[in-house]
């Protein structure tokens, strides 16, 4: 299995001459079974449209590109790539798009398709020539065909956000982003006046509960991809709450649930190359990160599991 | 259950068709659109705005736990609900079904009001939960309790909304002929408010504890082996809370006969229980506090 990134970035794009080296793409995963001719999309951010491209050269004229895309979920640093994908305007094009909604009124068609709409976009969702269905993904155990399995886990985000784990011939690959650690959200001071202690109590074991949960989803991962937007003083210092997780504490779990690969991903859009140089330098050294490897993941690069 | 008339069977039909499609209450509603749609609003509030509203709570229980989360455990709590599920998510839940209300709450609930409906709901929960917490119930189950109590009645709700006219027959029966409000309601609809209870609990896949609570707290002692502690912990709460809504002394606890049985099956005695009235009235008045009901009460109460 390979995993190729084609887009890293969190939040928004971010070109620039500060981005060059780790990419300023918002989040698109590639992942290839080439000896089952197989191909799986994670998330469809503005990375995208150069995955898209690429395929298209790729295929011969005329060649249909059949293939899945799971959504982590719907926010738009993870879908805005998808109306600048090109396969979409070929007419053998067939999409399978995955991921989860709040039980809201619009369906995951209106939600990703909305984007092609003439207010947003010169071609309209019923003009493309491809087809796609829409499946909605909830927490789970899927069989994907050909071997493939996955499991969902929700994470800890804003909106629902689902952690992929897909399992082929023994291996694991894992995402867990847009998230952070489950908190006790509930107030846990005696003397504030919204105190309650059997709220605080419960919301104290919930949150350890689903906490050790996440870490048990990605036990033994051989490649774990994890949101990391924040340096842990970042986190502290006033991100808490945001759906983001900060770098040690993730490099710290992904250490004692025995991962072997960590990819750090979604990075900051203030985040220069720079910084995330002398971050590698400071936070992947295999002297602090024990037995798993760690790395921050760079638009382009793939990694063979 | 008995054979039902065809009469009878038409009114079990249609209470079908109402719980189906079931709405939320409307003494909460200003305040659930009011706290999800301020970004300010604590988990804090959001939570204890749900927990006094049991047609709300169980919604949410019962949307928490459908094939559409597909959750691997069921969840019984708001708690773990708002931690698992992240504020947002939850408070979208809430208002779909606000919308969903069709109440006025300057409009008389069927033969009750929402608002004494809402307020014998909460105060269930509220001395179920101490009940709960005096028999040494483990910190985490006692929101159970709370639960227990606050949807225990929810069977009443398609009976006055669907037949109101028939359920004041029932009162009146009741009251005339010194019944209890189900064998009224059997004698008048062929089943009770508790069947109907039971109906909704199934219909919404709420956990097994919570349909024993709903269809057996006016026969404990028919109740499955779930959790027993808990249907007569919510059975005594609900009739002392009608005591203490009838204002009842210390003298007529003490004396009444479903009381002593009630107490004896829990085990604790009604000097105990008296104690702790303060404490129980001053945890409802709380309650009624957040949810500014006091002020927007506007008196059709039967």
């Amino acid at each position: 299995m390979i995993v190729k990134f084609w887009g890293v970035r969190g939040s928004i794009p971010t070109p620039g001459c500060e981005t060059t080296k780790y990419g300023g793409n918002t989040v698109c995963i590639e992942m290839i079974f080439a000896d089952i001719q197989r191909r799986i999309i994670v998330d469809a951010g503005s990375g995208l449209r150069l995955l898209g491209d690429h395929l298209l050269a790729e295929h011969a004229a005329g060649e249909g590109l059949d293939t899945d895309i799971f959504l982590t979920h719907t926010h738009l640093d993870h879908i805005i790539g998808f109306p600048f994908f090109a396969p979409i305007f070929m007419p053998k094009t067939r999409l399978r798009i995955y991921g989860p909604v709040t039980c809201e009124t619009e369906s995951l068609e209106a939600v990703i398709g909305g984007q092609l709409s003439y207010r947003y976009f010169p071609v309209r969702q019923q003009e493309l020539a491809a087809q796609i269905d829409y499946i909605n993904l909830a927490e789970g155990h899927f069989d994907l065909g050909n071997d493939i399995r996955l499991s969902t886990k929700y994470l800890n985000h804003p909106l629902l956000c689902l952690g992929l784990r897909f399992e082929y011939e023994g291996q694991v690959y894992c995402t867990a982003y847009d998230t952070e650690p489950f908190q006790n959200l509930f107030v846990t001071d005696p003397q504030d006046p919204a105190f309650d202690a059997l709220m605080a109590h419960q919301g104290e074991v919930a949150a350890r509960e689903e906490n050790q949960r996440m870490a048990e989803f990605f036990a033994g991962a051989d490649l774990l991809i994890h949101d990391a937007q924040y340096t842990q003083q970042e986190y502290e210092a006033s991100r808490k709450g945001w759906g983001h997780s900060a770098m040690e504490s993730v490099i710290n779990t992904a250490q004692q649930s025995g991962v072997r690969t960590l990819a750090l991903l979604h990075h900051d859009p203030m985040r220069t190359d720079v910084q995330l140089d002398e971050l590698t330098q400071l936070l992947c050294d295999r002297r602090h990160t024990g037995d798993t490897d760690v790395f921050f993941a760079r638009e382009g690069i793939q990694v063979n599991i | 259950m008995h054979a039902l008339s065809s009469h009878q069977t038409s009114y079990l039909n249609q209470i079908e068709a109402y719980v189906a499609r079931m709405p939320s209450l409307s003494a909460t509603a200003t305040k659930v659109l009011e706290t999800c749609n301020n970004p300010q609003a604590s988990p804090n509030d959001l939570n204890r705005l749900i927990a006094l509203d049991p047609v709300l709570a169980g919604q949410v229980l019962r949307l928490i736990n459908s094939a559409y989360y597909s959750l691997s455990q069921p969840v019984s709590s708001l708690t773990r609900a708002i931690i698992m599920l992240g504020v947002n998510t939850v408070k979208n839940l809430v208002l779909s079904f606000a919308l969903l209300q069709q109440f006025p709450i300057t409009k008389p609930f069927g033969s009750l009001t929402s608002v004494s409906f809402w307020e014998h709901s909460v105060a269930v929960g509220v001395i179920a939960k101490w009940l709960a917490e005096f028999k040494g119930v483990n910190l985490t189950d006692q929101e159970d309790y709370f639960v227990g109590g606050l949807l225990h009645d929810l069977g009443k709700i398609p009976l006055n909304q669907k037949f109101t006219d028939e359920t004041h027959q029932a009162m009146t029966l009741a009251r005339q002929h010194r019944w209890s409000a189900v064998d009224a309601e059997s004698v008048i609809f062929g089943f009770d408010h508790s069947m109907v209870g039971g109906l909704i609990a199934r219909r919404w896949r709420l956990s097994p504890v919570f349909v024993d609570v709903l269809a057996y707290h006016h026969r404990p002692a028919e109740s499955p082996d779930n959790n027993p502690q808990l249907v007569f912990i919510v059975a005594l709460a609900d009739h002392y809370a009608r005591l203490l809504e009838n204002n009842s002394d210390e003298d007529t606890l003490a004396n009444d006969e479903m009381a002593a049985l009630l107490m004896a099956r829990v085990g604790l005695d009604a000097s105990t229980l008296a104690c702790a009235r303060d404490v129980i009235s001053a945890e409802i008045d709380r309650a009624k506090i957040f949810l500014e009901i006091s002020q927007r009460k506007t008196g059709h109460d039967c």
